[in-house]
């Protein structure tokens, strides 16, 4: 559980954008398939992001802690479209 | 537990920045690391611990070759040059994914007692280190990594770090770099120069000063 909550603590600063990119998705094309290829785009590229920049120093915390960055990011992945698919049902139902 | 460092040979672009590496550390045992600024410590740390891929490298675990990065092991802790822990963190948080009694680290540092509920971009760089290195030397583990952990730290700190280190080691493997050379020398059993890309061990400290790495009759 512990570990999970450090996910979360990492996935947090993502949340705001995640939430946009979904809103723009919802607005031009509310279907979930579409919705989740580019969820994976963006968290292949977060985690390149991360990799490449002085980011890369705060996957150290998640490695002390026993997390690697297959996991951290999976994780955050499947985070983020357990969120995307509730957005996009609720967004569809008032559409 | 033997941990065990053989043959690292890094290049950054096309420049060699170690080869003909070895470094033993077992339990019981503070092995430390000495060189001069940008020798290649800190990347020797980071390749021991596998946040840093290098050409070639072996690592064995008593007598054990070992395939995956260390830190996928869970054997392994590592405090690196910077700060680790996220800004935003609270450290009584910290403490719980650590696995850490806050009430124990309040034993050995009171005046830290009023922090508890703060984030760590509250403290001191020097008081942000000394947490960070609590944590790390007290989190449960068979090996630890320290990469200048008195870096920053009041006198005072400097001494309850060397204590720490002290009693951990009776459990764990310890591999300490540093540039406060005296403090270092205090704190080991064995010492490793880093020099020309390359380890040395060294028998006698005279041996510091015949290497250049001291002024002559600083010891």
């Amino acid at each position: 559980m512990q570990r999970f909550l450090a996910i979360l603590a990492f996935y947090k600063p993502f949340v705001v954008w995640s939430f946009i990119v979904t809103a723009i998705i919802g607005f031009f094309n509310p279907q979930i398939a579409p919705a989740i290829v580019t969820k994976l785009f963006l968290t292949v590229f977060a985690w390149y992001y991360v990799n490449e920049t002085s980011n890369k120093r705060k996957l150290t915390f998640y490695k002390n802690i026993g997390i690697s960055p297959l996991t951290l990011f999976s994780y955050m992945f499947m985070v983020d479209c357990i969120l995307t698919i509730i957005f996009l049902t609720v967004f569809k139902e008032f559409t | 537990m033997i941990f065990e460092l053989d043959n690292v040979e890094l290049y950054f672009k096309n420049k060699r920045i170690l080869n003909g590496i070895y470094l033993k550390a077992e339990t019981g045992k503070v092995t430390a690391i000495l060189g001069r600024n940008g020798c290649g410590k800190s990347s020797l740390l980071d390749i021991a611990f596998g946040t840093l891929k290098s050409k070639y490298k072996l690592i064995r675990l008593d007598n054990q070759p070992l395939l995956k990065p260390l830190y996928k092991t869970d054997l392994a802790k590592y405090l690196p040059q910077y700060n680790f822990i996220p800004r935003g963190m609270k450290l009584k948080k910290a403490f719980e994914f650590f696995n850490l009694e806050w009430s124990l680290f309040i034993e050995n540092v009171e005046s830290f007692s009023i922090y508890e509920n703060s984030k760590f971009k509250a403290l001191s760089g020097g008081e942000r280190r000394l947490v960070e290195t609590y944590i790390i030397l007290k989190t449960k583990s068979q090996i630890v990594f320290l990469d200048e952990p008195f870096s920053h730290l009041a006198p005072l700190h400097i001494e309850t770090v060397k204590q720490l280190i002290k009693e951990e080691k009776e459990t764990k493997a310890i591999i300490i770099s540093d540039h406060l050379y005296q403090h270092i020398i205090d704190a080991s059993d064995t010492i490793y120069l880093l020099k020309n890309g390359s380890t040395k061990k060294i028998k006698n400290l005279k041996e510091l000063e015949d290497y250049n790495y001291l002024n002559a009759n600083s010891l």
